[in-house]
């Protein structure tokens, strides 16, 4: 009987993904920007910047893309968006319900991959099971990359994981970490900014608030998502996407201007 | 009592929304003040201010922020982005609410715009803004969010008709219960709905009369409150107290009030 599959040895294997693997860590080691987490605003920004041609790395310390896209609030998967971030729904090809006039829910699983398959479609490359370390830092504080290492690594206890960590460059750093603000905290850390801590929930304002305060925080350093809430103190919104995804335009959008 | 003679009243409008009928509150004020000039002006940062100006109010206004309700604000140094945030709430290209200001610290800065020649206690000065204000309170060490700040220039916050006097309690039980389970907060609007003003309410302008009322009569008197929860000059701290004394009321000013008024 013909065997359905090519005849591959294992080395051949394992030399396709230490190849391809090394190939793009090498092209990668300098980017335009690089996101560092895959959640949903840091996926929209990725998407939009490769878009405009920018070589764009997501940094994510899961396995895992889609931080919490995946599902909408309490473990339901179903996500909600507010008008008018609907709009960014139907330009990723992600069916939608309208339960009353302003609000939508989808299915969690099909828009995260949609999501992510827009993301990775547009050129967006990604270092999964990866997590942010530090920033490289240059004059007056400058950011301009990130230090990574491997995930698994921090799980281990120090004195059995003695792994040093490696360093990227970019022109652009965005922080998508989530309620963690992880890059900024970096910042923070040496004492170069001080962030507000998140606020309490106000769905109804804090959506706008977010979008609103999207930007550079630091020189060569822009905020999104959730990270936004945590930076400038803003209210927390609850499970609703829109304003991730239109904070990640807007991140986008920043970094255009800033790597004309 | 003594009341001080009023010759002008001016309400500037920082940005509020349309259901705020700013024409029909100067119209009140004119009608129940006689001959005092009732002037609507548009936002005290409209006037012209340089680049540099724009810059300073902007840090200031940033670090007029309260981060923690429960901690006195101090004077800080403002971020990027929240300074770039009041710039372009400055030039009217914003009109998102949701930060929490000092109110003695924003009322401040307002009052370094009142033009000189209008900054006394002759002309009263309104500004009507969507800023949510709070002050601190000593006694159990928190801030509190205010709907009115009386001074030259007294500020009345429509977000903070909304947030600042309190729902009926169970609104309250409720909010917990739909937070926890991720229910939409906008059905917890609808089964409360009526009980408190809320965004686009169109009571907002009725309401409103009786806080611009609150502010003539500090001008007027230096008190602006009444005791009698019947008078729209209640200092109410709940919704349905301030629903029902600017809206319900058995009369509009008690007869202490009505007269002091009538008698200008």
């Amino acid at each position: 009987m013909d065997k359905k599959f090519s005849p591959i040895g294992e080395k051949d294997v394992t030399s396709a993904i230490v190849g391809e693997f090394a190939s793009q860590f090498q092209e990668y080691v300098e980017s335009d920007c690089i996101i560092v987490g895959g959640g949903p605003s840091g996926l929209m920004a990725g998407r939009n910047l490769t878009r405009a041609g920018k070589k764009v790395l997501i940094v994510e310390r899961n396995n895992y893309i889609g931080g919490g896209f995946w599902i909408g609030g309490y473990l339901m998967n179903k996500i909600t968006v507010r008008h008018p971030a609907e709009r960014i729904l139907d330009e990723l090809g992600i069916p939608y319900k309208e339960i009353k006039p302003g609000l939508v829910a989808a299915d969690g699983p099909h828009a995260c991959s949609k999501l992510i398959a827009a993301a990775c479609d547009s050129g967006v490359k990604f270092a999964n099971m990866t997590t942010f370390d530090d920033l490289v830092l240059r004059e007056d504080n400058r950011v301009a990359g990130v230090v990574m290492n491997w995930t698994p690594v921090s799980a281990m206890p120090r004195e059995i994981t003695c792994v040093d960590p490696v360093a990227i460059e970019s022109r652009i750093v965005i922080d998508a970490t989530g309620h963690d603000a992880r890059v900024v905290m970096a910042l923070e850390t040496r004492g170069i900014l001080k962030t507000r801590g998140m606020g309490s929930m106000w769905v109804d304002q804090s959506e706008d608030l977010i979008v609103e305060h999207t930007g550079e925080v630091h020189p060569g350093l822009i905020v999104t998502g959730m990270a936004v809430s945590t930076v400038y103190g803003l209210p927390r919104m609850g499970p609703t996407f829109g304003a991730m995804l239109m904070a990640g335009e807007v991140a986008a959008q920043v970094a255009l201007e800033k790597l004309v | 009592m003594k009341t001080r003679k009023l010759n002008h009243i001016i309400l500037y409008n920082e940005g509020v929304d349309d259901n705020v009928d700013l024409p029909q509150i100067a119209s009140y004020l004119k009608d129940r003040l006689g001959r005092i000039d009732v002037e609507i002006r548009s936002s005290l940062f409209s006037q012209e201010l340089s680049p540099e100006q724009i810059s300073f109010y902007s840090k200031r206004l940033a670090s007029a922020r309260i981060s923690s309700a429960n901690q006195f604000w101090e004077e800080h140094e403002p971020l990027y982005g929240e300074v770039e945030y009041e710039k372009r709430s400055i030039q009217g290209k914003t009109k998102s609410i949701g930060i929490l200001y000092e109110g003695i610290e924003l009322q401040l800065i307002y009052s370094e715009l009142v033009p000189q020649t209008e900054s006394n206690l002759r002309c009263v000065n309104i500004v009507l803004t969507k800023r949510l204000f709070a002050t601190w309170d000593n006694a159990n060490k928190r801030y509190h969010a205010r709907v009115v700040l009386l001074g030259i220039p007294s500020l009345i916050s429509t977000t903070g008709i909304i947030e600042a006097p309190a729902k009926p309690r169970d609104y309250y039980i409720l909010k917990q219960q739909y937070e926890m389970i991720g229910k939409d907060l906008l059905e917890l609007g609808e089964r409360f709905s009526g009980q408190y003003i809320d965004y686009d309410d169109d009571r907002m302008t009725e309401i409103i009369k009786g806080y611009a009322m609150q502010s003539v009569f500090y001008y007027l008197t230096g008190t602006p409150f009444c005791q009698d929860s019947r008078c729209r000059l209640f200092n109410a701290h709940w919704q349905d107290e301030m629903i029902s004394a600017q809206l319900h009321g058995e009369y509009e000013l008690c007869p202490k009030h009505a007269y002091l008024l009538s008698d200008l």
